[in-house]
């Protein structure tokens, strides 16, 4: 991944976290697993990357299997927050990002997609 | 009807996903991304959580197959699959730097299938590079497992019947040992 892109994709992240304070975690990464960016950022993205990749293909091979379209996010739901992943789109990179419970689902995925949108828009 | 989980381990290259598709009689379950890592191992696509297939052999036996990303960074998917399988075909490529050293890697990581099953190895691309020999492979087995008896062939996982033949020795292997509670079975090569 060329640096640059990294470097948006560290600032893109940051940002993400600044417009929410429920934000606790988020990671874009290669469709294939590999850790492209994170906030924080003295975090090993390594093993998450791989773990978000794998659910990444897993919801497209279900909506396949059910002939219900592409998959357009995932939500891991749990007491203490909710993982929010989706596809950067027109790329193959996907953005996941974990939120506290002071934020509502609806409220995460709309955070989630916007910058995923905003992600592609830098990278177009 | 009975039903055996089936593993194919191995590392990225090493045909996986072909021999699956090759075996399965419905469609295969594939999650397949675009792999980065083209300056490792050369190919389009990569497996990034599993495959999976289904074969039945003989008049009622089910087969379920399923395959595992090759990469460490997906170990973790490793640890999930295993617990469900009763045995393992553990694939690596001749054109590998060392597949010797994927064999033993994979065999060690993959061990409780051996204790659990069965496994069966499967050299592939032997015919597009001189890699080791199916002795260098027993003879790495031996130094490295002493005493387990498990079966090599060279196949290429294109070709059904060769993956039917791996599969069949492998699933015999498995009932044997489970008929009759035998620590091993002899296989040949």
């Amino acid at each position: 991944m060329k640096p640059a892109v990294v470097e948006a994709a560290t600032t893109l992240l940051s940002d993400m976290n600044a417009a929410t304070s429920s934000l606790t975690y988020a990671a874009l990464l290669t469709d294939d697993g590999f850790d492209v960016a994170r906030f924080p950022v003295k975090t090993d993205g390594a093993r998450f990357a791989g773990m978000a990749s794998s659910m990444q293909a897993l919801s497209d091979a279900v909506t396949h299997e059910l002939s219900i379209g592409d998959s357009e996010y995932i939500i891991i739901a749990s007491g203490k927050g909710h993982v929010v992943q989706l596809r950067v789109p027109g790329k193959e990179l996907v953005l996941s990002a974990l939120f506290d419970n002071d934020a509502t689902v609806g409220h995460a995925l709309a955070i989630a997609r916007s910058f995923a949108q905003r992600m592609a828009d830098l990278l177009a | 009807m009975a039903e055996h989980v089936i593993l194919f381990t191995g590392p990225m290259g090493a045909g996986k996903t072909t021999a699956i598709q090759s075996l399965s009689e419905i469609e295969v379950v594939r999650t397949e991304a675009t792999n980065t890592e083209r300056h490792v191992v050369d190919k389009a696509t990569t497996t990034v959580a599993l495959d999976y297939g289904e074969i039945v052999i003989g008049a009622d036996e089910k087969v379920r197959l399923y395959g595992i990303p090759g990469q460490k960074r997906f170990s973790f998917m490793w640890t999930i699959l295993k617990k469900r399988a009763k045995g393992m075909v553990l694939l690596v490529n001749s054109d590998a730097p060392d597949p010797i050293a994927e064999m033993v890697f994979f065999l060690e990581e993959f061990r409780e299938l051996y204790d659990r099953g069965g496994v069966v190895i499967g050299v592939t691309r032997a015919d597009v590079a001189e890699g080791p020999s199916l002795g260098d492979y027993f003879d790495a087995l031996e130094r490295t497992n002493p005493g387990l008896v498990i079966p090599v062939f060279t196949v290429d996982p294109r070709e059904r019947d060769q993956m039917e033949n791996l599969l069949l020795a492998l699933v015999v292997n498995i009932e044997m040992r489970a008929a009759f509670g035998m620590a091993t079975v002899a296989g040949s090569a």
